[in-house]
């Protein structure tokens, strides 16, 4: 168990927090923890490449509102990121070159011929150092590859 | 190429009703591997003709993309709950 952890419960067993609180502290401490596990095993080397992307949307435990918010728990697997991916290959030139000339429109300079399977594979490892977390109004909205 | 997926779950639950199915999508796949035994002479006339236009080899490469698509989707899970509701599916 982490000293976080041990110190929250003790706290509890203490009587200085609330069992409401603690659970609250429990949670805001996890997620932090697991990434902090997560890049020791970058740095040393032993992480697999990931397997899925997970997307959790859950109310954010300041807030207070628990049940009117919605929960969202998705796990994409990573292969079907790949075999999207590779559908942009089956666009024909011409088409291609008006979907490129859409997206500059857009201000997104970049070629779709230009993605090649290495580049696939790149990203996806790439991925795996991947992690968006935003808190903002009831919800919190947490993306990560496992 | 990854094996497809075998079994769909899908459940709701909420106030009036609770479902809870398992789909045997391992059913589907010869039915669906038959239909492109037959449809491949028309694919391959299809794409032959449609090869200058060049979507000939979109065509033609379609069906191993799709095919590809289906067994990645082997792993899929999408877990939403709104005020007692809840919409689970799961591919396996």
């Amino acid at each position: 168990m982490a000293d976080n952890q041990k110190r929250i419960l003790e706290m509890l067993a203490e009587g200085k927090i609330t069992v409401d609180e603690a659970e609250k502290l429990l949670s805001l401490v996890e997620p932090k923890e697991d990434t902090a596990d997560r890049l020791s095993d970058t740095t040393t080397g032993t992480r697999p490449s990931p397997k899925y992307m997970r997307v959790v949307v859950q109310p954010d435990p300041a807030s207070g509102s628990g049940s009117q918010v919605e929960r969202v728990n998705i796990r994409i697997p990573i292969n079907l990121i790949r075999a999207g991916m590779k559908f942009t290959t089956l666009i024909p030139p011409h088409a291609a070159g008006r979907v490129n000339e859409a997206l500059k429109e857009h201000g997104v300079d970049f070629d779709l011929r230009n993605i090649k399977p290495d580049d696939i594979e790149g990203l996806i490892e790439a991925l795996s150092d991947f992690e968006v977390d935003v808190q903002g109004g009831k919800e919190k909205v947490h993306i990560y590859t496992e | 190429m990854k094996r497809p997926p075998c079994l769909m779950r899908i459940r709701i639950n909420n106030r009036r009703r609770n479902i809870n199915l398992w789909l045997p999508l391992f059913i589907i796949l010869p039915i669906i591997f038959i239909l492109l035994l037959i449809l491949t002479p028309i694919i391959l006339v299809a794409a032959a003709v449609l090869w200058y236009s060049g979507w000939g080899r979109p065509l033609l490469m379609a069906v191993p993309t799709a095919l590809g698509c289906l067994c990645a989707l082997r792993g899929l899970e999408v877990d939403f709950k709104h005020n007692g509701e809840r919409v689970y599916i799961s591919i396996k």
